[in-house]
């Protein structure tokens, strides 16, 4: 079953009265439940577009060509406001970003339980959920340091935390090993794979990096706003399977 | 507290902008306290004078506080206006001729009377922290009922002897505060009054006067269901060289001078809080501005709108209240080390009130959450996307 779809997916920038970007120019795209997927393409291939139609921070075009359509979960995502928006991606997505982007005011502990606190949990039910995150991705210890006190590897495994605390149906994650060193790299991939075997997440990840889209069951190849390759579904074999065991071993902890 | 972390952010401005909201709710505290003494002294006046009606020799219109003699004769003739009730003369006069001749409120003053004058009809009631009132029985001899102000100014109490214009006078009571016009006053039998008064006047004058004859004001009490008006109307043309004041002549003359001074006080303190909340908009826009990503981040993992801007305007009502807080109780350092200071002199400048400070930390609070408003707002419709690749 497909936890995302979509059809037609258009986006146009305006930069100016006569200068537009046709970032996307008409993507089909389906996620299945569970999928860990890559998305991949040089720089200006429409990748980060994609990525921010299929977390909601952005709608597709409805003007201007054929009607798009995407679905989450089998509800309709085109015509949603920004306060329904805003409450799917609190409550059923996770996002990490390759700036790690945690509030440098707070606590590690509390940019965790933000995500708590704008999901509708409060209370002792954040608290646990908080430490519960933060102990996954070994930053247990670590919790009461702000982000400038953290390394970049741990900032953003607290990202992560934050992404994963409301345990979420999807995470999207924007180059999330962009600014690690290869250890730190297969550290934080490791602990995304595992969420994604042990809990059957979604996550969806855009990289340049080829060995973040090996580690992935599918990758989506993107260029010039299209999608180059086609893009069903990999069946996982065995010896794939001995890889991500590899990553989830070499995880924190 | 994770609002003060984020003032903390760049203190320097944090606590510029807060001295801004400072300096003019401590305007509003100071000219507030002003304003409210005046208001105290002119609604005291404003009791004092209703329902009755002063006379004074035309030549001194200063609202029967010093003008020139009357013989009690008038009170006779006043008496005869129909519609007079009582008739109740008094001697005043200022107690230092020196006093400055531009005073906040009222100069102390010497009154006489005849206790009991107004056949129970004053309605101004007095009460006495220590002593008692005057009588009859004390016509002749030199006794004073000293006023809040001038017993704390001399340090007087009952049994004390004070020295009014060179005369002795035994203290056998001292009043409560009343804010307003008896605080500053001394209050004497009539003949002792009389006495004092004569012997001020140029010789002169003096010689044309019999002591026990003279008066400088007299209270009318009119019958019941009088129109005060009209009487006081009637009582000007029947009776020649004097000029009658009512409660509304106050109200016009006192009232009206002192609203303006009130209006220009509290004027130029919200002035200088505009000032201030303007400096909190500029804070708030700036410190929106350099938080850009991190509302963008808010906004990507689910923070909605709503939230950010109640985040955004606690902030800014948390510098409205801090501002407000410091500049109540710098207020209130200030109206208090004036007030003691000028309390051996006799000159109480503010009465701080509860309402007043009151008003001042909730009007600057609901000023900084209002400054913050526009900002917030602007920092909510931000383009998450576009707000978390902002450098």
């Amino acid at each position: 079953m497909n936890l995302l779809e979509g059809h037609a997916l258009r986006k146009t920038y305006k930069l100016g009265k006569h200068n537009e970007v046709h970032a996307l120019r008409g993507v089909d795209v389906a996620i299945g439940a569970g999928e860990m997927v890559a998305i991949m393409g040089p720089s200006g291939s429409g990748k980060s577009t994609l990525m921010h139609i299929l977390g909601l921070l952005h709608a597709p075009d409805v003007d201007g060509g054929p009607r798009p359509s995407l679905t989450f979960d089998g509800r309709d995502m085109v015509d949603l406001g920004d306060r329904d928006r805003t409450r799917i991606r609190a409550r059923e997505m996770g996002f990490v970003f390759q700036d790690f982007n945690l509030v440098p005011t707070l606590t590690a502990f509390e940019n965790v339980m933000l995500a708590c606190d704008y999901a509708g949990t409060s209370g002792a039910d954040a608290r646990g959920a908080t430490h519960e995150a933060l102990d996954i991705v070994g930053l247990a210890d670590r919790a009461g340091h702000r982000p400038s006190e953290l390394s970049g590897g741990e900032q953003q495994r607290v990202a992560i935390a934050r992404a994963l605390v409301n345990k979420p149906r999807m995470v999207l994650a924007d180059e999330p090993t962009g600014n690690l060193d290869s250890e730190r790299s297969v550290e934080v991939l490791g602990l995304l794979r595992r969420s994604n075997l042990e809990y059957g997440r979604t996550f969806i990840l855009v990289t340049h990096d080829n060995e973040v889209g090996d580690a992935c069951d599918r990758v989506i190849r993107m260029r010039d706003g299209l999608i180059r390759e086609p893009t069903q579904a990999v069946p996982p074999v065995e010896p794939r399977m001995v890889d991500r065991r590899d990553l989830v071993a070499a995880g924190p902890g | 507290m994770r609002y003060l972390r984020n003032l903390a952010r760049r203190p320097v401005r944090t606590l510029l902008t807060v001295l801004g909201i400072t300096i003019g709710i401590w305007a509003l505290v100071v000219f507030g306290s002003m304003a409210n003494k005046i208001n105290a002294l002119v609604a005291g006046g404003s009791t004092y004078y209703a329902d009755k009606i002063t006379v004074s020799d035309a030549s001194g219109q200063l609202g029967g506080f010093a003008s020139a003699p009357m013989s009690l004769a008038t009170a006779d003739k006043l008496r005869a206006v129909d519609g007079v009730n009582v008739v109740d003369s008094a001697v005043m006069m200022l107690m230092d001729e020196a006093a400055p001749s531009v005073t906040m409120g009222v100069p102390p003053m010497i009154t006489g009377s005849l206790p009991g004058g107004d056949q129970g009809l004053e309605s101004f009631k007095l009460n006495y922290v220590e002593g008692r009132a005057r009588t009859l029985a004390d016509e002749g001899s030199n006794v004073a009922v000293l006023g809040s102000d001038i017993a704390r100014k001399y340090d007087k109490h009952v049994g004390d002897t004070i020295e009014l214009k060179g005369v002795p006078f035994t203290v056998i009571g001292v009043l409560e505060p009343t804010l307003t016009a008896p605080d500053q006053a001394v209050s004497v039998p009539l003949a002792a009054a009389q006495q004092l008064l004569v012997t001020t006047l140029p010789p002169m004058i003096q010689d044309k006067l019999v002591t026990s004859d003279i008066a400088t004001s007299m209270v009318v009490y009119p019958d019941v269901g009088q129109d005060v008006e009209a009487l006081a109307t009637r009582i000007e043309a029947d009776v020649p060289g004097i000029s009658t004041m009512t409660g509304k002549d106050f109200d016009k003359q006192i009232g009206g001078a002192t609203s303006i001074l009130n209006s220009i006080l509290v004027g130029i303190a919200l002035i200088s809080l505009l000032v201030g909340g303007l400096s909190v908009v500029n804070t708030m826009a700036m410190s929106i501005a350099e938080r850009t990503r991190e509302i963008g981040i808010k906004r990507a993992i689910g923070g909605s709108r709503t939230r950010i801007v109640r985040e955004l305007v606690i902030e800014a009502g948390l510098i409205g209240f801090i501002g407000g807080a410091i500049g109540l109780i710098l207020g209130a350092v200030v109206v208090t080390l004036v007030n003691e200071a000028g309390r051996s002199s006799g000159t109480v400048l503010f009465e701080l009130t509860a309402g007043t400070a009151l008003t001042a930390v909730a009007f600057s609070t609901i000023l900084g959450a209002l400054a913050g408003f526009v900002p917030a707002l602007h920092a909510a419709r931000l383009d998450p996307v576009r707000a978390l690749r902002y450098e």
